[in-house]
């Protein structure tokens, strides 16, 4: 959905991904952002959006990652840090292979691919804090 | 070491008392296989069964004068070793999970339910209000708790609830998974679990042990120096800028304390004392008392599991119990055992907290209880 938002004068056109993936894939100028919007505000509704969209401008740093939704994503499903990764890039990848290991609360939690497929991108690096909900790995389809 | 004590203990004993002190060297040496083989709870254990041998070598706390008779009136009967060993802890525990989702406060609750169902049961048998109280505490699952009513309640009777809570707290993989198994069905298991915690603001993160703090000590007192130590210890962490004192309390205060609280502990099991039907009592109901949390902790998860609709999975129930972190690990695993995409840690640590929090108010509780009908 195409969302035309004016700041400060400028008027700009945000490309909104899946507002029911975390995070939300916003495309400003071939530029992309992850928006983490309130969780108890579902984000359906185009008044929403605009609401979350001070938090685009905050998100200064773009995130490099492709928009998408659904399951080509696997996302952290409770925050910790990255300690180490097991799949790369080009990678394919059967349903219970590990992908990276995760430690929240002094464990170490594997996160495994729930679908087969090809790793298109790894989007975190070791060492890593990752929030719940961030995009960990990518598939290319 | 006195010398003459040495002599008095050799030439003073009858035989029968010198098979007890045999026996109890042995159990020392037991205590401490289990340390260094099995890896049970080895910070306890080990200076426990060390502190075992020497107190039936004519080293016990009894001995007047001995470097454990004065460790135990300044440590154990003044419980400043408890204590100190909660400053460590409250610096090792993150409230976070438990502040996000406070509806975990109840399953903390729900887990202290073997505390009180021991304490009926000891009384039925015959125990005496305050050492069924004593032995009830083992059910607290949380070391210095247990060691710190105990020793209020049945001085007498700590070493073997001691040993009866850390044993058992390092057998929680074992004694936990079956149980919770066989009360929850499958499908219950495999319950995934949203996790939409509340923002939580460093402000409140430091607010936290303040407030609990407050409130604590204002509706439990006897509670309250568990609770004051516990949180001074995680606000030392949470405030960020004490952080020498932090990490004194996550090593050298707990460290030191654990080990003069264990060799004292130790030092306490002497034949006459330890080798009697009421220590094979204590050893039966504290068992009973993880059971029965485990089975309360889980069929409350069940409850809430079905009045959510199949939104909570109600293996989080059974780590309403301390035992921080081992025991929410041990719901997170078991969930990941039957589904490798089932994440519940981080609901698992909140109930675990929660329970934390509820144990050592419930050893509060029993002080408060043994006091009135007493």
């Amino acid at each position: 959905m195409k969302i035309k938002v004016k700041i400060a004068d400028q008027s700009y056109e945000v490309e909104v991904g899946d507002t029911n993936a975390r995070p939300v894939i916003a495309e400003i100028d071939g530029q992309k952002f992850e928006v983490w919007p309130e969780e108890q505000s579902a984000v359906e509704t185009v008044e929403t959006v605009s609401e979350a969209t001070p938090a685009l401008k905050a998100a200064a740093a773009p995130v490099k990652m492709p928009a998408s939704g659904g399951t080509k994503v696997v996302i952290a499903p409770l925050p910790g840090v990255i300690d180490s990764i097991k799949a790369k890039p080009g990678d394919s990848v059967n349903p219970g292979q590990e992908l990276l290991v995760i430690e929240a609360m002094k464990m170490k939690n594997s996160i495994k691919a729930t679908r087969s497929g090809k790793i298109a991108a790894v989007l975190v690096s070791v060492g890593d804090h990752v929030p719940h909900g961030a995009a960990l790995v990518e598939f290319t389809d | 070491m006195d010398l003459s004590s040495l002599y008095n203990w050799a030439t003073a004993l009858n035989p029968l008392q010198m098979t007890g002190s045999v026996l109890m060297i042995a159990v020392g040496c037991v205590l401490i296989y289990l340390a260094i083989a099995k890896e049970f709870e080895p910070v306890l254990l080990l200076p426990i069964g060390f502190g075992c041998i020497l107190a039936n070598l004519g080293m016990s706390v009894y001995n007047e004068g001995s470097l454990f008779y004065y460790l135990y009136k300044a440590g154990i009967e003044t419980e400043i070793f408890p204590l100190l060993i909660f400053i460590g802890v409250g610096a090792m525990i993150d409230f976070r999970p438990l502040i996000a989702q406070p509806k975990m406060v109840l399953l903390g609750a729900a887990g202290q339910f073997g505390i009180y169902g021991v304490l009926i049961l000891a009384v039925l048998i015959g125990l005496p209000i305050n050492e069924a109280a004593a032995i009830g505490s083992i059910g607290a699952i949380d070391g210095p708790t247990a060691i710190f009513v105990s020793s209020k309640l049945a001085p007498d009777l700590m070493a073997a609830i001691a040993v009866a809570a850390y044993s058992y707290m390092s057998l929680i993989p074992i004694i936990q998974p079956p149980i919770m198994k066989a009360l929850t069905t499958k499908k219950e298991r495999l319950v995934h679990m949203e996790y939409s915690p509340f923002p939580v603001s460093k402000k409140v993160v430091m607010m936290f042990p303040i407030v609990v703090t407050v409130v604590i000590s204002l509706i439990a007192p006897s509670a309250a120096p568990l609770i004051a130590t516990l949180m001074l210890g995680n606000l030392l962490k949470e405030s960020g800028v004490v952080d020498r004192l932090n990490k004194a309390a996550q090593n050298e205060i707990i460290n030191i304390s654990t080990l003069f609280l264990g060799l004292t502990i130790g030092a306490t099991m002497v034949a006459a004392k330890f080798l009697n039907t009421t220590t094979l009592a204590i050893l039966g109901l504290g068992l009973l008392a993880f059971v029965l949390d485990t089975v309360a902790g889980t069929l409350f998860g069940k409850l809430m599991c079905v009045v959510s609709g199949f939104k909570i999975n109600p293996l989080i129930g059974a780590c309403g119990i301390s035992a921080f972190p081992m025991a929410a690990r041990i719901s997170a695993k078991m969930a990941q055992e039957e589904d490798y995409d089932n994440f519940i840690l981080m609901h698992a640590m909140g109930s675990n907290t929660a329970g934390q929090l509820g144990s050592v108010l419930a050893g509060g509780l029993l002080l408060t209880l043994v006091a009135v009908i007493h």
